[in-house]
């Protein structure tokens, strides 16, 4: 009844062609989510299968990463909402506090040349600062400027509505440069 | 347009492509005529490729791939086997995730699951087919006729459809959370939306929402009414391939199953009536009711009722 007309090898090869392209995002997503490589493996699984399963569903012709993307939100959200997982600077409050610990750490690299050469690596300080970030404002740009996915599939795969996500990738823009100025001043005091 | 305002309002989407052609025609213009949001224009698409740079997409470990690949083509397997061995599969919880999401799941248990579906089979393994004695006319299977017949020309929702649904097909409805595609409403949520099963409470009704994506319909909407008499009433619309559900729900004290029903499933029974199938449901507490009415066969209702038990009353 929900099947679109042709044969199982079909519906798999379909599937193959349009939504295993996307399985390094997914895999990448449920990792910086999931946090370690055990449960993003499957995290990554689930949202596969998931994805298989409901393939029917999907609207051919938009984007299918993002569609999957939002099942992995989607399960990520039901299975670890009641978990007691620590998100990482949740306030703006937070946010100064974690970039203030941050910069300290900087500081502190005087003394160690090899984590003054990390620290001094630009993927290493954009990763810093976006780590600082309070989630919704990070997994926003990440969705845009990584995933390049567009507002209105952010606003899906969060389940937030569009001008939130505006909002989202605005302060979060703004919040990012704020972050990259305080590192880079508690790195020029230590003279490199 | 100044300087503030461009900052404030426009230039994230000016930077990501998402302003509407008014909109980006007056940042343009804006753009051109000011070196400094110019500059801070350049400065965000820069931005925008470090952040791509510093959190680039990795690469999929290549025994995940494999186990992945292993995993599809055991789905293909059992996609072939009957409905009644996939119906228990899919009551079944889902395989728990890594150890730390594996937990707090509110999944039906694998017990009562078996339970139900061990309750379905016996259901549809014993018709009761006396369909032959019609049934004498019950006036609130007479107003689901009545509606279903309106809503196949006319369904107007009152419940932002944004607030249940989107693109994926995911319903944000308080359903059984046995399944994460459905997205299920979460009162830790409360703030970030106001979801359909939300709205019904909030106008004093069960929320009778029934997860029929597995049968193949997704809800397409839903509609806070009030019936002659003041009582409020519920309806949501279930559309599908095979055509459509509509449901009812509302106070109804006085009502009582009909005699001639079909076959029952735990609080509900099943009727056939004046050519419509028909799912009744009664809610154990406040003398609610759910009136479900398709024209569906009576069996196939059964079915994805089943599937779909969203409170669990049939159990
Ligand atoms: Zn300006």
């Amino acid at each position: 009844m929900t099947r679109k007309s042709g044969t199982a090898t079909d519906r798999r090869l379909a599937f193959e062609r349009e939504a295993m392209p996307h399985l390094d995002a997914v895999y990448s997503t449920a990792l910086r989510l999931a946090r370690n490589p055990d449960d993003a493996n499957d995290l990554t699984q689930e949202t596969i299968l998931r994805a298989y399963r409901y393939f029917d569903q999907f609207a051919s012709g938009t984007n299918c990463r993002a569609w999957m993307l939002t099942i992995l939100y989607n399960i990520f959200r039901n299975a670890w909402r009641r978990g007691e997982r620590e998100q990482p600077a949740a306030t703006p409050e937070e946010f100064d506090a974690e970039i203030e610990a941050h910069s300290r750490a900087a500081d502190q690299s005087r003394i160690n040349p090899e984590a003054l050469l990390l620290n001094r690596t630009a993927g290493r300080r954009i990763e810093l600062a976006l780590n600082a970030l309070p989630a919704e404002f990070r997994e926003a740009l990440i969705l845009v400027d990584v995933q390049e996915l567009n507002y209105q599939e952010v606003a899906t795969v969060l389940n937030a509505p569009l001008g939130t996500i505006k909002s989202r990738v605005s302060r979060g823009r703004a919040l990012m440069r704020k972050a990259l100025c305080r590192l880079d001043q508690a790195r020029g005091k230590t003279g490199t | 347009m100044d300087c503030r305002e461009y900052i404030s309002e426009y230039l994230a989407g000016h930077a990501d492509g998402e302003l509407a052609p008014l909109a980006r025609r007056a940042a343009d213009e804006h753009v051109a005529g000011c070196p400094i949001c110019r500059a801070q224009l350049i400065e965000e698409r820069a931005l925008k490729a470090m952040v791509r740079q510093g959190a680039a997409i990795v690469k999929a470990p290549a025994d995940l791939k494999s186990r992945i690949r292993g995993a599809l083509d055991e789905a293909d397997r059992r996609a072939a086997a009957p409905w009644t061995a996939r119906l228990i599969e899919f009551l079944a919880p889902v395989r728990a995730l890594g150890s730390r999401i594996s937990e707090p799941l509110v999944w039906a248990p694998a017990s009562l699951a078996a339970a139900i579906a061990a309750a379905i089979w016996i259901a549809l393994a014993v018709p009761q087919h006396d369909s032959v004695a019609t049934i004498p006319p019950v006036p609130e299977f007479e107003l689901a006729i009545d509606r279903f017949k309106q809503f196949q020309h006319e369904f107007v929702p009152n419940v932002p459809a944004e607030a249940y649904e989107n693109e994926t097909g995911a319903v944000y409805a308080w359903v059984i959370n046995r399944d994460p595609v459905h997205r299920v409403a979460d009162e830790a949520d409360s703030d970030a939306f106001n979801d359909l099963a939300r709205s019904y409470r909030s106008a004093n009704l069960p929320d009778d929402l029934f997860d029929f994506m597995q049968a193949g319909y997704m809800i397409a909407g839903g509609r806070v009414d009030r019936l002659a008499d003041g009582r409020p009433i519920a309806y949501t619309l279930y559309k599908g391939m095979a055509g459509q559900i509509v449901s009812l729900c509302f106070h109804d004290p006085t009502m009582a199953a009909p005699i001639g029903a079909v076959n029952w499933l735990g609080l509900r029974s099943f009727y056939e009536y004046k050519g419509y199938s028909i799912c009744l449901s009664f809610y154990p507490t406040g003398h609610f009711i759910s009136i479900l009415i398709t024209r569906m066969p009576v069996m196939q209702l059964m079915r994805d009722v089943a599937a779909a038990d969203p409170s669990g009353i049939s159990r």
